[in-house]
């Protein structure tokens, strides 16, 4: 992997926390990205900036804390965060709600993020 | 801009995320429970159609649907080679799912 | 081209995975090298070896197994995807104190490297989800 250039990768999230694995499945494939040194962007779209919501208590329910995940992204060079603006509006997530280091971004903005890199990965 | 395939009937978030996406210069492939949105006369058809966009629609996923009959004027069917062909020319796939 | 494919959909939950493994047939007729299959989340249930289908339905598994078998592609379950739903090689049927493996030995388990060291090295990534 040491002699070509790093592919660059898109990892979309799309889907809520509950009922669905596909969220932390889309952390894990950013962070081992990130590991890995490939370049890679995370974007949260539709129902999956649900994710972002802030003191989620997972104690009870024995799940992972994703937001918790998201807040350590940076650790790992993973920053900024991209975030579909207007589903942050449709679900009142307004800015101080968000991690420091998204970054509310229009659909135009999220179509460039599309052809901009070499894979991405839907989830 | 990517190849971007949606496998999700319309009313699924699946599908109003891709649409609001769609530009005139992509394309589109159709599969699974995706093939519905091609239903002719529809509102979903419309949409797509308005959208200015390359709608292609997975035969095998069509004929199993029913809809392979029913398709709006503007999807284009293909099969499995087809669909491999698109991906060749289009350097990404975004799969809507 | 070099393509990897990533599946996201269950061999059980509608024909999702069916489509995915035509797709890598033709990937192949086409004269492309299909690297590797990465089955994550539900994906990893691909791998479940006693899966039985109805006779009037096309078995997924069968299908994977033929591409593994004619054409050297690599089979791969996310391990913590597959040891969630209870899909285990020897290993691991071994390191957990379970009475029996029950993965399908054309298949295997790996890290989700595995799926960014194929972004790495394929041109084409296509993703086939739930």
């Amino acid at each position: 992997m040491a002699t070509t250039a790093r592919k660059s990768v898109l990892v979309v999230t799309r889907h809520a926390h509950q009922g669905s694995a596909l969220g932390r499945s889309a952390l894990d494939a950013a962070l081992v990205s990130a590991t890995f040194e490939l370049p890679v962007t995370l974007l949260f779209q539709g129902q999956g900036v649900l994710q972002l919501l802030p003191e989620q208590d997972c104690t009870e329910a024995g799940i992972r804390n994703l937001r918790k995940v998201i807040e350590s992204l940076p650790l790992y060079d993973i920053t900024p965060i991209y975030v579909d603006a207007a589903a942050a509006a449709r679900y009142a997530l307004q800015a101080e709600l968000l991690p420091p280091q998204a970054q509310l971004i229009s659909l135009d903005r999220q179509r460039q993020l599309l052809a901009d890199h070499d894979h991405i990965l839907g989830f | 801009m990517p190849l971007h395939t949606l496998n999700k009937a319309p009313g699924h978030n699946a599908f109003s995320d891709c649409i609001e996406r769609l530009a005139a210069d992509d394309a589109l492939v159709l599969l699974g429970d995706g093939v519905y949105a091609a239903l002719a006369t529809t509102a979903a058809a419309s949409r797509l159609a308005a959208s200015g966009a390359t709608i292609y629609v997975l035969r095998t996923d069509a004929l199993a649907a029913g809809v392979a009959t029913r398709l709006m004027s503007e999807a284009t069917v293909i099969d499995d080679a087809g669909f491999v062909a698109l991906t060749e020319h289009w350097p990404q796939q975004m799969a809507w799912h | 081209m070099i393509y990897s494919l990533l599946v996201l959909a269950a061999p059980t939950s509608g024909h999702a995975s069916l489509t995915a493994a035509r797709f890598a047939q033709a990937v192949v007729a086409r004269g492309h090298q299909l690297k590797r299959v990465f089955f994550l989340d539900d994906g990893a249930l691909t791998g479940l070896a006693g899966t039985i289908t109805p006779q009037d339905e096309a078995s997924a598994l069968a299908q994977w197994q033929q591409l593994g078998a004619n054409h050297e592609v690599e089979l791969i379950l996310c391990i913590s995807s597959a040891l969630k739903r209870g899909v285990l090689d020897a290993t691991e049927a071994e390191r957990y104190e379970r009475n029996t493996a029950t993965m399908h030995p054309d298949f295997e388990l790996g890290g989700l490297g595995l799926l960014v060291e194929a972004m790495q090295t394929s041109d084409r990534l296509i993703t086939f989800g739930q």
